[in-house]
């Protein structure tokens, strides 16, 4: 993984130094809370429903044992023995006070980590694939762009004060694993003339208020010119979004205003003006940052391992924790584990300190050091031998992190909600503990199949979900909680935005809502070979409207894909 | 309808009501109800001081009714934060 130069470490130290100045300032009264707002939110120090709230960022998703040791340890110390992983591949500490602040960024930066471009309107924290370098379908780890990348956004100063938040992902795989196509840019890396690689480039996709896909605006641009590219996309954007209304302020909307072809002229045209060698980097700096990321040296092993296999065969949670939580690695006889953080009951994407220590520690002893965070708030391994498995199993075993539901219906993402949150109508989490419980027998879960379930409790859709197969928006309804369902949504290369099945329900009808979606799903599809969004793609919308609402319900504005109720 | 002032400590962040005597309280029970505007004016303005002071921020006056005789928020929002904590 990348390690901090001189510079990197400078950088840091001098930002959180910065930082702590000004929060003495502030509470010396120096600083009013106008002029302060923007300095701690760079910073990505939050005020929200009962504390301050500290994003931090995790570049890519991508952390060492070492840094998951020191996100435990300000767990303890300074938060309430918890963090909240999130849908940018981030973590939050919700219960932090302003004078502790600059501690914690020390703390961060003692192990290269920091809470920069976690707010505010910049580019926001690159995030990729979470099996980046070690996917079986990958065509070249994306890991080395999302760090140039990183560093080419980092406090640019052109991008610092954009018309509005700007999020770039990347995947250098065949399958979509990183919801690029819901990104200001998604970058997808693909082999061009010559067999050389490069990027194919997308742009103007995103969720809240107004969801789009993102539209291809490049089939092909080279490695060599990607930097100018991008930096002629920021332009058009920073000169044209819009900056008098924070509900249109971001790229998608310009995009779609502009049309397509229309946005792509200005933005070649802006590319022709540019100097590109000024920006693009060289070949020998793309390769000193390649070289961090270079392949670990795992041995090819057997991919069979009698213990394993004889494990699997005597104890059922093992075999279906192989089965859903497992996958293939590029070098034979090693794998990928996924770590749920989707336990049904508890709150989707949290650990403790204690839980994060035992993955830094699993971490060191069978995972080459190596952790990601994925956007679906889980924890991966992505480096473990095939003859550690049943080892890393039972540690997880004892920490309440072996539930294998990856990708099923109890791996729900939920952002925060009104449970935390200043900018929710309703709450997340509890509606999506309720519905994990429903569905917590695994033998039903896995009987229904991938199933992508995702809960916003606002219309800015941190929790996905007008990507999830089922979205749920929260809704606030003279005073009440109220729940939309949309379904159909697709986060992957097949991205798709959900359509609102009918009218909202309370929290108390909604799982049972749920459970006849799924329901009418499962006798409806051919075969187990048809996934809910599959089924749902043959069938439209009417065979589960009819059953939530019934054939005669009359048919109204909550057909459109806007939400009706906000 | 019945009000109080609420806002978060600055330093800590925690929720906090405008209770007597120009002092802040983190439980609800313990705060200043204005019955009318002309009240909820007088408290304002002792928030604005204590802002001022730099002991709170991100001030505003909410809704309240009183259920068996105890201050109870209107919205679902209030009465998460009334508890200072989330409901799960």
């Amino acid at each position: 993984m990348y390690r901090y130069d001189e510079f990197d470490h400078h950088f840091v130290a001098e930002r959180s130094t910065q930082f702590r100045g000004q929060v003495e300032r502030r509470l010396s009264g120096e600083l009013t809370e106008e002029q302060f707002k923007p300095l701690r939110l760079q910073n990505g120090l939050y005020l929200q429903l009962h504390a301050y709230m500290l994003r931090i960022a995790i570049p890519y998703g991508v952390l060492s044992a070492r840094q998951m040791r020191q996100l435990a340890f300000i767990a303890r110390k300074w938060d309430r023995g918890f963090g909240h992983f999130t849908t940018r591949q981030n973590i939050q500490f919700n219960w932090t006070r302003l004078e502790d602040a600059p501690d914690i960024l020390d703390a961060l930066a003692e192990v290269e980590m920091h809470a920069i471009q976690t707010s505010g309107n910049c580019i926001r924290n690159v995030t990729a694939d979470p099996y980046a370098g070690v996917a079986l379908d990958e065509i070249e780890d994306p890991r080395v762009w999302a760090e140039i990348l990183r560093q080419w956004s980092t406090i640019h100063p052109e991008f610092t004060f954009l018309p509005r938040k700007f999020k770039i992902a990347i995947t250098g795989a065949a399958e979509d694993r990183a919801a690029i196509l819901f990104h200001d840019i998604g970058l997808k890396i693909v082999k061009g003339p010559g067999g050389k690689t490069g990027f194919r480039v997308y742009v103007g996709g995103g969720q809240g208020r107004t969801p789009y896909v993102g539209l291809p605006i490049t089939e092909f641009i080279g490695r060599d010119r990607l930097l100018s590219f991008l930096e002629a996309i920021m332009r058009v954007y920073n000169l044209h979004g819009r900056r008098d209304n924070i509900y249109k302020a971001r790229i998608k909307i310009l995009v779609n205003a502009l049309g397509l072809e229309e946005f792509r002229t200005q933005v070649e045209a802006e590319w022709g003006k540019l100097d590109k060698p000024s920006i693009d980097l060289p070949e020998v700096e793309q390769k000193r940052i390649a070289a961090y990321f270079a392949a670990l040296p795992l041995k090819p092993a057997p991919t069979k391992d009698a213990r394993i296999d004889a494990r699997r065969r005597s104890d059922e949670g093992f075999d279906r924790w192989m089965r859903l939580n497992v996958l293939p690695h590029r070098v034979p006889g090693h794998a990928i584990v996924n770590i749920s953080l989707k336990e049904p009951g508890k709150i989707p994407g949290d650990a403790s300190a204690a839980q994060m220590e035992v993955v830094a520690d699993l971490a060191t002893r069978f995972g080459n050091d190596e952790i990601r965070v994925t956007y679906q708030q889980n924890l991966v391994l992505p480096n473990v031998a095939l003859r550690d498995l049943d080892n890393v199993y039972d540690v997880l075993v004892k920490a309440d992190l072996h539930t294998a539901n990856t990708e099923l219906i109890t791996d729900i993402i939920a952002c925060p909600g009104l449970d935390y949150c200043n900018l929710a109508n309703a709450r997340s989490i509890p509606i999506a503990q309720e519905i994990a419980l429903k569905f917590a027998d695994p033998v039903k879960a896995e009987a229904i199949g991938p199933l992508r379930l995702n809960i916003s409790g606002c219309i800015n859709a941190c929790g996905h979900h007008h990507a999830g197969n089922i979205g749920i928006l929260g809704v606030d309804k003279k005073g009440t909680e109220h729940y939309q369902i949309t379904l159909g949504g697709s986060p992957k290369d097949d991205a798709e935005i959900g359509v609102i099945v009918g009218p909202s329900f309370t929290a108390e009808a909604l799982p049972g809502a749920i459970g006849t979606i799924v329901e009418t799903y499962l006798s409806r599809r051919t075969d187990k070979s048809e996934t809910f969004v599959m089924a749902y793609r043959r069938l439209g919308k009417a065979p589960f409207r009819n059953a939530l609402y019934g054939a005669d319900a009359p048919r109204g504005p909550s057909d459109k894909k806007e939400p009706a109720d906000v | 309808m019945p009000s109080v002032v609420t806002a978060n400590n600055l330093r800590s962040g925690a929720v906090v009501y405008l209770g007597a005597n120009g002092t802040w309280v983190e439980e609800l029970i313990q705060a200043l109800v204005a019955s009318d505007a002309d009240a909820l004016k007088v408290l304002e303005a002792e928030a604005a001081a204590a802002v001022a002071r730099t002991e709170v921020t991100a001030v505003y006056a909410m809704d309240v009714r009183f259920v068996e005789g105890r201050i109870d928020p209107i919205s679902v929002r209030e009465r998460i934060r009334a508890a200072h904590a989330p409901t799960v």
